[in-house]
């Protein structure tokens, strides 16, 4: 238990030095020794979505990734995106649609939508469905995610 | 206590394994680490693939196709390579899981776990894939016939990785991956790989028994014969009498025996109408 | 999207304001239980029972406490005799002496760190005697069945619950004469249906932090859908004065009933105790599904008769329910089922009885729908037989029978507003024409209605003004994500005449708010909004004074004027709100507080017209109404069943916020069709065998139609501003729907639930099979 090890990483742009548990997850590392709580974890098993983050330019699961096979990674949290033009359309979009319930998965929903609108911003609403599907939401019935993300794509597009 | 080490080539990596047997090796970790989450293994290390040179993407020479064991689920899908009959193992690839998680997972990864239910596994067994395998002794290639022996039991010995598999030239033929799943991203209940090329067909089965269904000799017996109905029929339920399928909450043992018969008969169909 | 353009919105009511905290969800700056941290904080972890019946003989926790880093360790025998339930007071703060179900917390350790907690617990040793396990109510009410609580019958229980050997309670209603009604009915159907346990799945484990002070009292915070059942729970199962507990609530990741009555406060709080440092304990995610509680499953006998006009006359509903290891909320859901059995229909004679049966398994309780969506399932799919047998559209079927304004519903709750026909015509004219099957996928429409009550019990509301003329609100309901802060926003703005970004709202705390039975039975708008209402209309009456006196004019010729004005009516003069409160605050009469409260006391039983033994909900509630129209493919290879589209239509009477009671109707449909097609919870023997998101599934966003929301509003008299409930209206008849939906394509009734490809594919063999 108290096997830890000097894990060096680069958050939201900032590079230091963790002191964490060797088995720690980039999800722990994140909610419990940095204090960075926008990843939640619903399940820890990968599947629900919720601590979602971007690895290199990539939406990948913080819940999944050994924190220690992140050194020389890139890593960016919704707290790494406060002025990111692309990603404050669609969290107006998801403020104005209804999208946004208990908002625990709503952190996890941002990160993977806001790649899919980079990578295609013109994706029909069955492609953002397809895209979406490993952010599981048990309030909102996903019929308003999906409107905030086509209106924020459609704004990129114009 | 799972610290990760990161070896730059294959030989550190296999030495690793050797010489700290509680070591797994990790590669996209969308399997390994969610069962450590779940405290289902524990590893005293866990042996990063990432930054081992050769292990990522496809590549083609004369004996065909080889896919690196860290090549990407997300990048198989979508890889320009897999065409014709092996198509269906691109396919395969963009059913697994979800996007987030087909950024993460590898097909050295998924081969290496060999869960009955995974998407890979039909469509290799389809494909005649072989599988290579590195340990401290070096690289060893073997079919995913003989790779696969039971339920979770593969011919890896401790300490080995699946660093590649081999896949034949694609032909100019057809080839489709049916999976039945209970919501999208969920393991198969069932799935079948069907590859056809002139008058062969060759059907695999997923998720109904301890490693795919696949059988020679009814598609020997087939061929010539698929526009045949009568024929379908008994290749199909062939294949139905060869599987050992488990309950589980995905179903039971009597309904994926009858999704069998049903589901090759529909992957048979289509594969020919598509013709 | 709303129906009814013809009533104007004011100036905060009507409009679909985005919710008040949206802004910290979209930027992650929302704190959910497990986002919070105190100074010294230990983590907790949980030993589960491996056992679902055994006697507790010893424990040594002498290894688990020498264990790195562990602080404390809290078993049985560190908590007293204190038991809690909402109904029927059956439970300890975690097992004492008995243990009732595998995973049920026998001992929890506190440590300096998580892991460190997670080690130590399985170093604690327990010596059980295991017992025969009871794993289904028939086996608990088998003679000789091995009894899981040997002093039910002593245990304080809030009603007749007719409690005996492992039968937990048992409801009996009646009116008419069902058994003489049968000799009239030209048609009688009689099918038994069968559902299985529906997991909560709120995105967010459970949870809790408690921390005690230097004087012993606690403070406790925890993800929950009430702060004060919270308190009243700890308290009673940990033998503590109310007033020693003090209940918060962080940001709630969504609650569906789960968070509603106890999950794991009550240990959290013992080990804070016990240890004197503050303590958080959150459950895993398999945990959450082995330990906190699940939707009920129902084995159902239902009979329905009609004349050759397909006119209702009677009906008859059994039901046998799976209670689990304590009542928790279970003979609300048993009683409120039985009284929702006969559907928003006329039918003169019906009679419904059910059971409740102790069982080793964790406690069933309080699902969105308690007990609704099953009966639903059932009873809808009848009204579809018969108007099959009779060759009458189901839409015409339901017409004939729909229970009308003024009307009682069953047993006696009388119906002030009804828009039932307005859903139903409603949804018909959305839906258009169903398109065409194809070989392999076939299609099929079905509908279903429904009514749920929006009530119950006690609230309260103080709207205070400010100094500067804003004001704050406290209502003690927890907003679990829904947007009930906003809406009870809107609904003190609007009576105050003032814009919603003029009213704030706090969070709901113990010793602060109001009392507020909790936010469940789709009520907070309901009765909480009129709590508000009241407190805001309290609020102008104090503001008119004060105007009165400082304009020298009659309190009669007053009004206010939007965006914060006390004006004298036909004139240009008036006051502001500031300008009243300072006077308030500082020179006379004292600070503007206004406050209101109510319990919803209008009688569930008419004795004159109904029998009713074992009811739960002597006072219940007043009604919306649903209905469902959906259109599913069925594949014939496999039997897998989709949702193509849907088309939802609910009467909340006024829709405060539109936007929120589109979504609420959206997710209600949504995890109406992954109850109706595939969610189930396996029991393996008496271990739950899919305590995970891999082997537990729900609906994605791949998988879920399209939902066409649609509002109806037919104005509530006793509602705020006329509003009444959407929380569960919008879940329970959607398995019912996507059942009569699939019998368009295979012939027969659905009769269980969930409806599986395995389900679905034997039905369509055998019609293969019978062609």
């Amino acid at each position: 238990m108290s096997d830890k090890q000097v894990i060096s990483l680069s958050i939201n742009g900032v590079t230091g030095e963790v002191f964490a548990p060797s088995d720690s997850t980039l999800l722990d590392v994140l909610r419990d020794d940095l204090g960075l709580h926008a990843a939640k974890r619903g399940c820890n098993q990968g599947v629900c979505g919720a601590c979602t983050v971007m690895i290199d330019g990539v939406p990948m699961r913080s819940c999944l990734t050994m924190a220690g096979a992140c050194e020389d990674h890139e890593v960016k949290t919704l707290e790494g995106y406060i002025q990111d033009p692309l990603m404050n359309s669609l969290q107006e979009a998801m403020i104005a649609s209804g999208g946004v319930q208990c908002g625990f998965c709503t952190s996890g929903v941002l990160i993977t939508a806001r790649n899919l609108i980079e990578e295609k911003p013109d994706a029909a609403a069955e492609e953002m469905r397809t895209a979406l599907s490993g952010n599981l939401c048990r309030c909102t019935g996903y019929v308003r995610i999906v409107e905030a993300i086509a209106k924020a794509a459609k704004e990129v597009v114009v | 206590m799972s610290f990760v080490v990161v070896p730059t080539n294959i030989e550190d990596a296999v030495r690793f394994l050797a010489d700290n047997p509680e070591a797994r090796p990790l590669s996209g970790g969308a399997s390994l680490v969610a069962m450590k989450n779940a405290g289902l293994i524990e590893a005293s290390h866990f042996v990063s693939l990432a930054r081992i040179e050769g292990l990522n993407g496809i590549s083609v020479d004369e004996g065909g196709l080889r896919i690196g064991g860290m090549t990407r689920h997300r990048d198989i899908a979508a890889s320009a390579h897999l065409t014709g009959d092996l198509a269906m193992i691109a396919q395969a690839a963009g059913q697994i899981a979800n996007r987030v998680v087909r950024n993460m997972g590898t097909i050295g990864g998924a081969v290496g776990n060999a869960d009955p239910a995974a998407d890979y596994l039909p469509v290799l067994t389809c494909a005649d894939a072989d599988v290579e395998i590195y340990g401290a002794d070096g690289p060893r290639r073997i079919s995913i016939e003989h790779y696969l022996i039971d339920w979770y039991e593969t011919a890896l010995e401790p300490g080995e990785i699946v660093t590649a598999i081999h896949l034949p030239h694609p032909k100019e033929a057809r080839s489709n991956y049916h999976k039945l799943a209970r919501t999208p991203g969920d393991y198969a209940t069932a799935s079948v790989a069907c590859a056809m090329d002139g008058k062969r067909v060759r059907v695999a089965v997923g998720a109904c028994g301890p490693k795919p269904i696949r059988s020679a000799e009814a598609e020997a017996a087939l061929e010539g014969q698929i526009a045949d109905p009568a024929a379908i029929r008994i290749f199909a339920d062939s294949l139905a009498a060869l599987a050992d399928p488990m309950d589980d909450v995905r179903g039971s043992s009597d309904y994926r025996l009858r999704l069998i018969p049903r589901m090759v008969t529909a992957a048979i169909n289509e594969i020919r109408g598509a013709h | 999207m709303s129906n009814d353009m013809n009533i104007p919105d004011g100036i905060a009511v009507g409009l679909s304001t985005p919710k008040l905290e949206n802004r910290e969800k979209v930027t992650g700056r929302a704190e959910y239980i497990d986002d919070l941290s105190r100074p010294g904080m230990l983590y907790a972890a949980i030993l589960g029972s491996p056992y679902p019946h055994a006697r507790i003989l010893s424990y040594d926790v002498s290894a688990a406490l020498a264990a790195p880093g562990v602080v404390g360790v809290v078993t049985g025998k560190d908590v007293p005799d204190g038991r809690m339930g909402a109904f029927i007071k059956d439970e300890h703060a975690l097992a004492k002496d008995k243990v009732r179900y595998v995973g049920e917390p026998v001992a929890a350790i506190a440590a300096e760190t998580l892991a460190e907690a997670r080690a130590a617990v399985n170093l604690i040793e327990v010596e059980y005697e295991e017992l025969p396990a009871v794993l289904s109510p028939e086996e608990g009410l088998a003679k000789d069945a091995p009894i899981l609580h040997e002093e039910l019958e002593s245990y304080i229980k809030v009603f007749d619950a007719g409690s005996t050997g492992n039968l937990c309670s048992r409801t009996e209603l009646s009116e008419g004469d069902v058994d003489k009604a049968w000799a009239d009915c030209a048609i009688v159907v009689e099918d038994e249906f069968v559902t299985e346990p529906q997991a909560h799945v709120s995105i967010e484990p459970c949870g809790a932090l408690a921390e005690i002070d230097a004087q012993g009292r606690v403070t406790l915070w925890s993800a929950n859908q009430s702060v004060f059942r919270v308190q009243a729970n700890v308290c009673e199962s940990l033998a503590l004065p109310m007033s020693r507990l003090r209940s918060l609530t962080p940001r709630v990741g969504a609650g569906f009933g789960n968070k509603m009555e106890p999950h794991i406060q009550p240990l959290t709080v013992a080990l804070a105790i016990k240890t004197g440092r503050p303590v958080k304990c959150i459950l895993t995610r398999e945990e959450d599904f082995e330990i906190v509680r699940a939707r009920h499953p129902f084995k159902i006998r239902m009979k329905t008769g009609a004349d050759a006009n397909g006119k209702l006359i009677a009906r008859e509903c059994e039901v046998l329910l799976d209670c689990g290891a304590f009542a928790d909320d279970s003979p609300g859901v048993l009683g409120y089922a039985l009284l929702m059995s006969g559907g928003p229909y006329r039918i003169p004679n019906q009679r419904a009885t059910g059971k409740l049966v102790y069982t080793n398994k964790l406690r069933f309780g309080a699902y969105r729908g308690f007990g609704n969506p099953q009966v639903t399932f059932a009873g809808e799919q009848q009204i579809d037989e018969i108007a099959r047998r009779l060759g009458i559209q189901p839409i015409e079927m339901r017409r004939r029978n729909l229970l009308k304004q003024g009307d009682g519903w069953f047993v006696g709750p009388k119906i002030a507003s009804n828009g039932l026909e307005r859903c139903l015509d409603a949804v018909a004219a959305a839906s258009g024409k169903p398109k065409a099957s194809q070989d392999r996928i076939k299609r099929g429409r079905g509908l279903a209605i429904t009514a749920h009550i929006s009530g119950l019990l006690g609230t309260g509301a103080i709207v205070r003004m400010l100094e500067d003329g804003t004001i704050s609100l406290n209502t003690g309901a927890t907003d679990i994500g829904q947007g009930s802060d906003t809406v009870l926003a809107q609904i003190c703005a609007e009576t105050l005449k003032v814009p919603v970004d003029m009213v704030s709202v706090a969070s709901p705390d113990t010793d602060g708010s109001p009392y507020n039975w909790g936010t469940t039975a789709s009520r907070v708008t309901y009765t909480t909004g009129r709590a508000v209402a009241g407190a805001a209309r309290e609020v102008v009456n104090q503001l008119f004074q004060h105007a009165a006196e400082m304009l020298e004019v009659p309190i009669e010729d007053l009004e206010l004027r939007e965006g914060g004005r006390v004006a004298l009516r036909g004139s240009n003069e008036d006051l502001p709100f500031a300008a009243i409160s300072g006077r308030a605050h500082w020179a006379k009469g004292g600070p503007i507080v206004g406050s209101h409260t109510l319990v919803f006391d209008e009688p569930t039983h008419d004795p004159k017209r109904a029998i009713a033994l074992g009811l739960p909900f002597p006072q219940i509630g007043v009604f919306s109404f649903g209905a469902t129209l959906v259109d599913v493919e069925v594949d014939q290879v496999t039997g897998q069943t989709r949702v193509a589209e849907a088309w939802s239509a609910i009467d909340v009477g006024r829709a405060i916020n539109p936007r929120l009671v589109d979504v609420q109707t959206e997710g209600g449909f949504v995890q109406g069709m992954g109850f109706a097609l595939y969610e189930a919870m396996v029991w393996d023997g008496a271990r739950l065998a899919n305590p995970s998101l891999l082997d537990y599934k729900i609906p994605t966003s791949a998988d879920s139609p399209h939902i066409h929301s649609i509002i109806i509003e037919d104005p509530e008299p006793t509602g705020p501003f006329g509003a009444k409930g959407a929380g569960e209206i919008s879940l329970n008849a959607i398995p019912a729907a996507i059942a009569n939906a699939v019998n368009t394509v295979c012939p027969g009734l659905s009769h269980a639930l969930p409806l599986t490809g395995e389900r679905v594919l034997e039905r369509i063999e055998e019609s293969d099979n019978a062609a």
